[in-house]
């Protein structure tokens, strides 16, 4: 709904950059060529856990064709990390999950670098291997990581290991209320690995410049991060180290190297160029992408809840257990998320949870799509439908008992300022066929095997690193913005350029925004935690407000006005209320040549100061609600979606159809999580579905058009009241389906994904197929 | 041992080497520099790399480049015509179904090649034409509109 | 590697016998080229698809010729085996994607001899028979006798399948294909059902009926107890349930990634409950009692 004082914001213009896509202009990284440049590619591990006894690359260093074969020996001592400084870009000493990168080669064609990789004798000593984040917890499991010590947290007498990180969430006295409560449901809930598989492999690409610098192109969510890595692990200063962005095809978190300090290929792929004294280019394949890079982990989650007779949730305590992978990557950010999360976005007077992030043989957590929050929820908005059918209540009246109001606090946040949550519930209630009757809702009539689900979700987007935009305004008056956010679908090109165009009173088509380029760009942490809109949104009004004030101060005197009575509309600054007392913006433009050179305006979003405003005021979460019909095959156990609405707040949608776009693509990757997606592994830790035959991902024929609404009102830390969109679609979908599964059947999968195997066994078990 | 490949891309003949081995996508991509045929699984199972040949939509992944020898391709550089994009090209834009855009070149050929068949797709014809491309942004509904779209426009 | 496009059938023969076991028949290449490019390249490629007249569909008599190198597409879009084959339709139809059946090749999907290859357990329901060409002559074979392993079959590396025979079905006979897979595009077969019964003349009881088991043993395979099972008979409830547990008992399937042995099993019997309870229901107009 656009705002009558918005020209631009709130309306759906077509994305920058949409034309090149459509018209397959080559853009992506993978359609990078550099003059001269070798392949690269990378010897991965072969055993998920063993000792590195030696690595022979001579006879590989031997083949014709081949320019560098590099090591671990061959790159300074170094080790990085986010949480923990606790890997090498190519292994040393150990390698810990079966994709590992052990080696690296340069060559000029990508057979020679296939036949060299082969060449390279690596003799490993093979180590006990563990899959599974509990028993890696037990005394008895191999030990991944001898030098990371246990967490100082840890509560005392707790004997565990291979924990990188410990949460613990606390509120209230959650066993008294626990003892005192009329009903407790004590349930166990797990979800699995899943890759986010967007669609354009991860690439790198590296040449070192005549002047010694290194010049970097990556696929990157997080440029700057890899600047970091690069620099970090080559010994070199970041201002040796330019990293452009390339455009991306899907992020999804997959692609925040240096964000999670997960998977880097960069500084594998610099350290060759640096070696070869050639540009190189590695492009990974679908498989080795599968195997190798990072993803949403699997959790174990105990959950108990103390209700009273009325619905009244009085206390819960639990325990998750979050798979971090062979490193600490992103793991322990994901894990206190979905620790917090298990705590529910109800009201929660008393609560306790613990929870612990493990080390496994598998590869390395990623912060992808909501870290931790879909696989909290899946745990919560089931365990909530089984209160409430224990209850003998609906689970919309269950929720809707313990939705907080403004002013109260929720796990995890003090004070809410405004709460969708209750309206996001009964919006969703409603479209999805329910009729309200009084205080009670009446679900819809189904037919046979069918059954209706509901399941809510929050994020938090308000918190995390600061960012910049600097808005530049050419002579003729259209104008660029460089932010440190790269566009993968997302804000960037979406409601980025409606922010600039509104500010400064130009059309859109004016505005360009800039892919990053480290030298050139404002640091910034990445395009990564729903934050593109916040960040570079915040950025770029303040910017674009700075560069209308200088025009405005130079526009003055010429139109004999106080610099405050100014306004900018259609290309002309004018004065308010006199349009006829005119002049072009690219008049004033031209004229800055003569005065300050340009109209360069700065702005930031100053993460401390939203945290303050937070604090004194109030913090206005997005909250959404899903919920489905589905069908459920009692034969197969195949599940089919018949409908499907999502509900969401996003504060004000500053770009309507981005924010749709970013909502249904996330419930259709939880949908895949629900239904078909998993990454499975053997005891030995190899991946057996690496490629697309067996890796499934959701296909269309497969998909339930998905109906989203906004409701509106509620506004965010984000500029002009918008909320961050792009992860919190992904927080209640599994439970939904679960929960409409449960309805459907009376059969409760408290285990991902719910595949046909898993609903016909379930269904056995109970006696009902 | 190089083979010789005369084929017919985009109207205009066009003649190049490629080994045996070489896929018709790679010989788009890296011969050719047709890059706006996307690779991404390289197996069949995606739909990025789809093009239509002799008429109707393929993989190119798993093509022989030895296959383009005498055939009539079409790949997404060929929709437009001059800067007056193809109502297909044009839909995906208007309607949103264009995020990070990688599937799109392939996602669009396939429609195309749909619009070919018919000109009033029903849902079913739809879900078939498109079935093999796998969009990861959009959950499709966006792409849907597109289509629904498109054949208001042709 | 070495690369040929004979322009006959003997040409690609003797070529075969030139090369032996380096020589790799390559035709639509969907499966091929994924080898190729992950597993080991073959020492020569023979390129089939350029020798003219292997793409035909024409009816012949009682039975219809399908020559191997038409693509799924062609079968799939033939009125002929919409109208007389629906069995092998609905394989065609549920095959992969379209992008894939418009290059996959019928002869291709049999020769790979993979235990879920789609249009296999319709074939064999269908008591088709391939025209094999082997240096010393053609032979026809029925597919019942034609697949030895996952991805070994009658042909071996001398011989190529030129035409798939496949007899219409007697009058008043009903079949169906039954696929079972998550996502249903682009997926290959968990578990595959084809059945086909006749019934006789009162339509009172099973006259003929055959049931073909797809990727749940080393080969598809028809499940021969079941069928004698049936043959003859009213189908009952209870005959019903017996068969189906009679067919699971005769698969053999494997637990891999997809899914474990044990529901395979399950779905079998489901599968070919719901296969003879609908060609039973279509045949007869009656229900299952």
């Amino acid at each position: 709904m656009a705002k009558a004082e918005y020209t631009v914001l709130g309306t759906s213009t077509p994305r920058m950059g949409g034309v090149e896509r459509v018209i397959g202009a080559g853009i992506y990284g993978i359609d990078l060529e550099l003059k001269g440049e070798l392949h690269g590619g990378i010897l991965r591990s072969q055993y998920a856990h063993a000792k590195i006894v030696s690595i022979d690359t001579s006879e590989a260093k031997k083949l014709p064709g081949v320019h560098a074969v590099v090591t671990a020996a061959d790159a300074p001592d170094v080790r990085y990390g986010r949480t923990y400084i606790d890997r090498y870009m190519l292994a040393k000493n150990k390698v810990r999950y079966m994709g590992d990168p052990v080696a690296a080669v340069a060559a000029d064609s990508p057979a020679i670098v296939k036949q060299a990789l082969k060449k390279i004798k690596v003799a490993y000593e093979p180590l006990p291997v563990v899959i599974d984040q509990e028993e890696a917890m037990k005394p008895e499991a191999p030990t991944l990581h001898d030098d990371m010590p246990l967490p100082k947290n840890l509560p005392e007498g707790v004997k565990v290991k291979n924990v990188c990180s410990y949460t613990a969430v606390h509120v209230g006295d959650p066993e008294k209320a626990m003892a005192e409560a009329d009903l407790v449901v004590d349930e166990v809930y797990e979800t699995k690995m899943i890759h986010p598989q967007y669609l354009e492999p991860r690439i790198a690409a590296a040449q070192v410049e005549p002047d010694g610098r290194i010049t970097v192109w990556a696929n990157a969510q997080a440029p700057f991060g890899v600047r970091t890595d690069v620099a970090r692990l080559l010994g070199i200063p970041l201002n040796k180290v330019r990293v452009l962005a390339t455009e991306l095809g899907g992020g999804f978190g997959g692609k925040a190297s240096g964000i999670t300090s997960g998977a880097a290929i960069e500084p594998i792929c610099a350290l060759l160029a640096v070696k070869a004294k050639r540009p190189v280019m590695i492009v990974l394949d679908k498989a080795e992408e599968t195997i190798s890079t990072t993803i949403r982990s699997g959790a174990k989650m105990y959950i108990k809840t103390g209700v009273k007779k009325d619905g009244t949730i009085v206390a819960r305590t639990g325990k998750v257990v979050y798979d971090a992978g062979a490193y600490s990557g992103f793991g322990a950010m994901a894990g206190a998320r979905c620790t917090n999360m298990l705590g529910g976005w109800y009201l929660m007077p008393n609560c306790h949870i613990d929870g612990y992030v493990v080390y496994t043989n598998k590869q390395v957590c990623g912060p992808v799509r909501g870290p931790g929050g879909p696989q909290a929820a899946f745990a919560v908005e089931s365990h909530m439908d089984s209160i409430a059918a224990k209850l003998n209540m609906d689970p919309v009246e269950f929720r809707l008992k313990n939705t907080p109001k403004a002013g109260d606090k929720i796990v995890g946040v003090p004070k809410l300022r405004d709460v969708s949550l209750g309206e996001t519930i009964k919006t969703a209630a409603e479209k999805i066929g329910y009729k309200q009757v009084g205080a009670q809702f009446i679900a819809p009539a189904l037919g046979k095997n069918q059954g209706i689900g509901i399941a809510t979700g929050s994020w938090i987007e308000s918190a995390g690193p600061g960012g910049g935009a600097v808005v530049k305004v050419n002579e003729d008056g259209s104008v660029t913005v460089h932010i440190g956010k790269i566009d993968m679908g997302t804000a960037p090109r979406f409601g980025i350029p409606l922010i600039a165009a509104e500010e400064l009173g130009v059309p859109v088509k004016d505005i360009t925004v800039v892919n990053v380029d480290t030298d050139a760009s404002p640091w910034d942490a990445g395009t990564v935690g729903s934050r593109a809109i916040i960040v570079s949104g915040t950025a770029t009004r303040l910017a674009a407000i700075d560069a209308r004030n200088q025009l405005f101060k130079m526009a003055a005197s010429r139109l004999e006005a106080s610099p405050d009575d100014l306004e900018i509309k259609d290309r002309q600054i004018r004065v308010k209320g006199t349009p006829s007392k005119s002049v072009p913006l690219a008049t004033i433009a031209t004229a800055a040549h003569n005065i300050i050179g340009e109209v360069i305006g700065r702005g930031y979003c100053d993460n401390q100061a939203m945290m303050a405003e937070e604090k004194a005021h109030g913090n206005s979460p997005p909250f959404t609600a899903h919920a489905c019909i589905v069908e459920v095959d009692t034969n197969t156990g195949n599940v089919k979606i018949l409908k499907y609405v999502a509900v969401h707040d996003v504060g004000f949608p500053i770009h309507p159809v981005a924010v749709e776009g970013q909502i249904e693509g996330a419930t259709a990757m939880s949908i895949g999580q629900a239904l078909c997606e998993q990454v499975v592994f053997d005891k030995d830790g190899r991946t057996m579905n690496p490629s697309f035959v067996d890796y499934l991902m959701p296909t269309i024929n497969m998909m339930p058009r998905i109906e989203t609404t906004l409701v509106h009102g509620y506004a965010g830390a984000g500029p002009y009241g918008a909320k961050g969109a792009g992860e919190i679609a992904c927080v209640p979908p599994m439970a939904a389906i679960a929960n409409a599964i449960y309805n459907a059947t009376g059969v409760r999968i408290r285990t991902l994904p719910l595949s046909p195997e898993n609903v016909l066994r379930g269904l056995k078990e109970a006696g009902k197929a | 041992m190089n083979l010789t490949i005369n084929t017919t891309i985009n109207g205009k003949a066009v003649s190049a080497g490629a080994e045996a081995s070489t896929s018709l996508l790679e010989f788009l991509r890296d011969t050719l520099s047709f890059k706006g045929t996307k690779l991404c699984c390289n197996t069949g199972e995606c739909g990025a790399c789809t093009i239509i040949y002799n008429g109707k939509p393929i993989n190119s992944c798993v093509t022989m480049a030895a296959d383009a020898i005498g055939a009539d391709i079409i790949t997404i550089e060929g929709l437009a015509d001059g800067d007056k994009l193809h109502p297909v090209q044009q839909a995906f834009i208007d309607t949103g179904a264009v995020q990070c855009g990688y599937c799109t070149p392939g996602y669009i050929m396939s429609v195309k090649a749909l619009f070919d068949r018919t000109k009033k797709p029903t849902a079913e014809d739809i879900e078939e034409a498109v079935s093999g491309n796998i969009c990861r942004c959009t959950g499709y509904t966006k792409i849907v509109d597109a289509i629904q779209l498109a054949a208001q426009k042709l | 590697m070495d690369y040929f496009e004979p322009k006959t059938v003997s040409e690609a023969l003797s070529l075969l016998a030139k090369h032996g076991a380096e020589a790799k028949i390559i035709a639509g290449g969907t499966d091929v080229m994924v080898d190729i490019k992950y597993k080991e390249e073959p020492g020569c490629l023979v390129n089939i698809k350029k020798i003219p007249g292997l793409d035909g569909i024409r009816e012949n008599g009682a039975s219809l010729r399908i020559g191997a190198l038409a693509t799924i597409r062609d079968v799939e879009t033939s009125a002929v085996v919409r109208d007389r084959l629906p069995v092998l339709w609905e394989s065609s139809h549920q095959f992969a994607s379209l992008q894939i059946r418009n290059t996959a090749t019928i002869g291709g999907n049999i020769c790979r001899a993979s235990p879920s290859g789609e249009t296999l357990t319709p074939l064999l329901v269908l008591e088709a028979k391939g025209k094999l060409a082997f240096a010393d002559g053609e032979r026809t074979e029925p597919f019942t006798a034609f697949f030895q392993g996952p991805g070994k079959c009658s042909v071996g590396s001398k011989g190529l399948l030129t035409e798939i025979e496949v007899p219409y079905p007697a009058a008043g006979s009903r079949g169906v294909y039954l696929k079972h897979a998550v996502r249903g595009a682009m997926d290959i077969a968990m578990v595959g059902v084809a059945v086909l019964i006749t019934p006789d003349a009162s339509k009172n009881s099973l006259q003929d009926v055959r049931i073909g088991l797809g990727a749940v043993a080393p080969t598809p395979l028809r499940a021969t107890k079941t069928e004698a099972l049936l043959r003859g008979k009213p189908l009952s409830g209870a005959l019903l349930k017996e068969a189906a547990a009679m067919a699971a008992a005769e698969s053999s399937p494997i637990s891999d990634q997809r899914s474990s042995a044990e529901y395979r099993r399950w779905i079998v019997e489901a599968l070919t409950r719901r296969g003879l309870e609908q060609t039973w229901k279509a045949a007869t107009g009656k229900e299952v009692v």
